[in-house]
């Protein structure tokens, strides 16, 4: 690990402002890695999901002086990328209505039939979630967070977030019903 | 017969890898069931990889230009400039001021002539209208938020508190501080912008020749 792979967030922030923009690259990394998988999730497509997140950095990096706490950048940057997350997946289900073929569709074709078939479940069902407890599912169950974790990134309570996951778990288990039915 | 469609305080405690006394056995096979399909949707996801870190700081780089430097950045950007007549006086002031220390004789050496004509800070002084305030103070991009900020004073007119000073050529943003608890925009500021978090903040503008704010 480099001396600036060890840098705390708001050390970077501070220096990227200052001109040091290539330190961009170790924030860049650190919330890809942390991140990637709650935005393929939460959008349904890799390739889509490359695309906000790509956009989620440009535009953190054009705001980041309007970062009023460099030490909480990662919940700021979250923000961020959920918004973007969400209107990506917008413009995603407009594009799947004009095509007539979607992403559960494409899975369906590449995999096994059992495996595909859970996924492209689980997948449907999470775009009959509102936006919140979609994040917070995704949260919790894709990504393994603590719910104290998902109240510091979410900026909300925890029993608020786990009323979230509960709902989220009654209308996937639903879906899953309906399934085996 | 059909099994309730919600599940219980015992099935999402079981859910969340806690413990339960008593969870009957349909709703733990359904719990399950959901383990193994989430299980199944999570090690399959192929998310974006490392390629994107590439592809998003070749942007960030061509955005910064070859300085790199914000400050610089700023100095040269040609930008727009709206100068309200009491922030020209104050801006005036200092221009005269370094005229003035540039123009005495001195043992030590001149100022360059562009550092002397492109003056990289000006004075500027904040406003805010806060009656019933105890205390007041200003923070932004210029003190790297940092509470409780710069303090402001009570003036003669009563509820004003002001505060002038010293800001670098460039786009600031800014909040006053109220009684060290609310962040309040400037009612008066020309632009506002969103802070990524729900929230505005104040903007303004300060150029070589003047600060632009309305």
């Amino acid at each position: 690990m480099s001396e600036r792979d060890g840098l705390a967030d708001g050390e970077i922030v501070r220096r990227i402002l200052d001109g040091e923009t290539h330190l961009f690259e170790v924030l860049i990394r650190r919330y890809r890695t942390e991140f990637a998988r709650y935005a393929t999730a939460l959008v349904g497509d890799t390739d889509q999901a490359a695309d906000a997140m790509q956009e989620a950095f440009i535009r953190a990096y054009r705001s980041l002086a309007s970062c009023r706490d460099p030490q909480r950048v990662k919940a700021w940057f979250f923000r961020i990328l959920t918004n973007q997350c969400h209107d990506q997946r917008a413009k995603l289900r407009r594009e799947v209505s004009l095509n007539g073929q979607d992403a559960t569709a494409r899975d369906r074709a590449d995999a096994g039939v059992e495996r595909a078939e859970l996924r492209a479940a689980i997948t449907r069902a999470l775009t009959q979630l509102t936006p919140e407890q979609r994040e917070a599912f995704v949260l919790r169950h894709v990504d393994g967070k603590t719910y104290e974790e998902m109240a510091v990134l979410l900026d909300t309570g925890v029993d608020a977030l786990k009323m979230r996951v509960y709902r989220a778990r009654d209308a996937l288990r639903q879906h899953l019903e309906h399934l085996h039915d | 017969m059909t099994e309730p469609r919600a599940f219980s305080s015992d099935g999402q405690r079981y859910l969340d890898g806690e413990p339960t006394e008593t969870l009957a056995p349909a709703e733990r096979a359904s719990a399950d069931r959901l383990t193994r399909a989430v299980t199944a949707y999570a090690a399959n996801l192929r998310a974006p990889d490392a390629r994107l870190d590439r592809v998003v700081m070749r942007r960030v780089l061509a955005e910064a230009g070859p300085t790199h430097g914000g400050a610089w950045r700023w100095l040269l950007a040609p930008r727009m400039v709206r100068v309200r007549p009491a922030v020209l006086a104050i801006a005036a002031a200092a221009v005269l001021l370094l005229w003035w220390v540039s123009a005495r004789p001195a043992a030590a050496p001149l100022v360059p002539a562009t550092a002397a004509r492109v003056p990289d800070t000006v004075l500027v002084r904040f406003e805010l209208s806060a009656p019933d305030a105890h205390e007041v103070s200003l923070a932004g991009s210029f003190n790297r938020w940092e509470a409780p900020g710069i303090p402001l004073r009570r003036s003669s007119v009563p509820g004003l508190w002001t505060v002038t000073v010293p800001l670098a050529v460039g786009e600031q943003q800014y909040l006053f501080l109220v009684d060290g608890n609310r962040w309040i925009p400037d009612p008066t500021a020309h632009a506002q912008v969103d802070d990524g978090f729900g929230r505005r903040n104040s903007v303004i503008v300060v150029g070589p020749r003047g600060v632009a704010r309305s």
